[in-house]
């Protein structure tokens, strides 16, 4: 079956990924992050303890499927392309600056849309900056910016990070290795099976569908064309309808999971991730999906992605949630703190010098 | 639902070389717009530029021109 046929068959593609975020909720993951990218890799950072925070370390089996995923499904509808040598420097750091903007507004941009599903009105105020970051990214294509065109590499460079994933979680089931929560959004998990198979499909379907959410806003932007966000539609009517019949759902800013009202951050986060996104050719998830089909430029951003968690846990970039009063702790607003700020704002400059510069125009 | 024909679809190997393309096409006035690359043909999320099938040649000779980069010119029941 052709998932990419037409716009009904994205939707209903995009449905299927919410039906598996949804199950993967219900069964374990945090109830609002699902099946979050920057959150899951930034838990398996914490795993194999490149950072030490306590309450976010576990070796998520769905990033391991959303990669194996999308590789096995290129393998046998010969899409799989192994190809590297586009920048993979500036492709590094955009990753840790996808991962700073991510983690200052508390999610990646699938998460944006699991938290927008709920009500989380914080989430409509990031997606504002989002598109707002697409929309520089483009404007940065439009000046002629370019990464340089990739290059046909040797097969087995692109298998590395899937063998690499696949090993790691074997690891982590078998051994004592890897640090796990005892309490947090670390500690709550849907069955290692479960999600390592909805990570598997979810992949698959995402390279099938070229799922991206950076990529859906730049193609409404740049040619009016609504294929790929028929994807996150559908993808948004089935989480929105999972968190209505589990009463997830809560239309305000304040009281939401993981998340605070720091509007002008969450604003800015993810305005960085976006513009990041266009310039790295896809959002945190497409990344994942484009190393899985051969990709090691991306699979360089997606070692950005993880080095850079391990940034924002060790230095305290990461936003923090706001959290209520209690009888012995006052309320705390959450959101980040200076080093997260001055860190955001640095990666927002740095955007436009890599963007903007005459050096990275080609006319 | 959009009819579906035989189209010219030319790909690229960097998002800024389809840009530099659609510029100079849209300067000198040829037929096309700017798609998504069609998904039989890439599994990329990039851009292509869509024409009618009769003007392949016009444009190969266009891009020696113009310097313009591409990946392929293909046909394409799209």
């Amino acid at each position: 079956m052709n998932l990419a046929a037409n716009k009904k068959t994205l939707a209903a593609s995009g449905a299927v990924l919410g039906l598996i975020a949804a199950l993967l909720a219900y069964t374990g993951n945090p109830k609002n992050m699902a099946i979050c990218v920057a959150c899951f890799i930034r838990d398996i950072s914490g795993a194999v303890k490149l950072h030490t925070t306590g309450t976010v370390q576990y070796m998520r089996p769905e990033i391991v499927g959303f990669v194996c995923g999308a590789f096995l499904i290129a393998l046998i509808t010969k899409e799989y392309r192994s190809t590297a040598g586009s920048s993979p420097m500036i492709r590094f750091l955009l990753g840790v600056i996808m991962m700073i903007g991510s983690l200052v507004f508390l999610g990646c941009p699938l998460r944006m849309v699991i938290r927008m599903s709920a009500g989380d009105l914080n989430a409509y105020v990031a997606l504002i900056g989002f598109v707002g970051g697409v929309y520089t990214g483009t404007l940065a294509l439009k000046h002629g910016f370019s990464l340089g065109r990739a290059y046909p590499a040797e097969k087995a460079s692109g298998y590395i990070l899937p063998a690499v994933l696949v090993i790691l979680l074997v690891l982590s089931v078998t051994t004592t290795l890897f640090a796990f929560s005892e309490s947090g959004p670390g500690s709550m998990h849907a069955p290692v099976l479960l999600a390592l198979g909805g990570g598997l499909v979810f992949g698959a379907i995402a390279q099938r569908t070229r799922t991206c959410f950076a990529g859906s806003i730049r193609d409404v932007l740049l040619m009016q064309n609504f294929d790929l966000i028929s994807i996150i539609g559908g993808f948004f009517a089935v989480m929105l309808v999972f968190n209505l019949a589990t009463g997830g759902f809560k239309l305000s800013f304040a009281g939401q999971p993981v998340a605070h009202s720091q509007h002008l951050w969450n604003f800015l986060g993810m305005y960085a991730v976006g513009f990041a996104a266009v310039l790295a050719g896809g959002c945190p998830l497409r990344q994942l999906i484009l190393a899985g089909q051969g990709s090691s430029d991306s699979a360089v951003t997606f070692l950005g992605l993880l080095v850079g968690a391990a940034f924002c846990h060790n230095f305290g970039l990461a936003g923090a949630a706001a959290a209520a009063a209690t009888a012995d702790t006052p309320a705390v607003a959450g959101g980040p703190g200076i080093n997260g700020q001055v860190a955001l704002i640095a990666s927002i400059v740095i955007l436009f010098v890599i963007g903007f510069s005459p050096k990275n125009r080609k006319n | 639902m959009r009819k579906k024909e035989w189209k010219l679809i030319v790909t690229f190997h960097t998002t800024a070389d389809a840009i530099a393309f659609e510029k100079s096409c849209k300067e000198s006035n040829k037929d096309g717009r700017m798609i998504p690359v069609p998904r039989e043909l890439s599994a990329g999320c990039g851009l292509a530029w869509c024409a009618v099938p009769e003007v392949k040649e016009e444009l190969e000779r266009f891009s020696a021109e113009k310097g313009l980069s591409y990946e392929e010119m293909t046909e394409l029941f799209y």
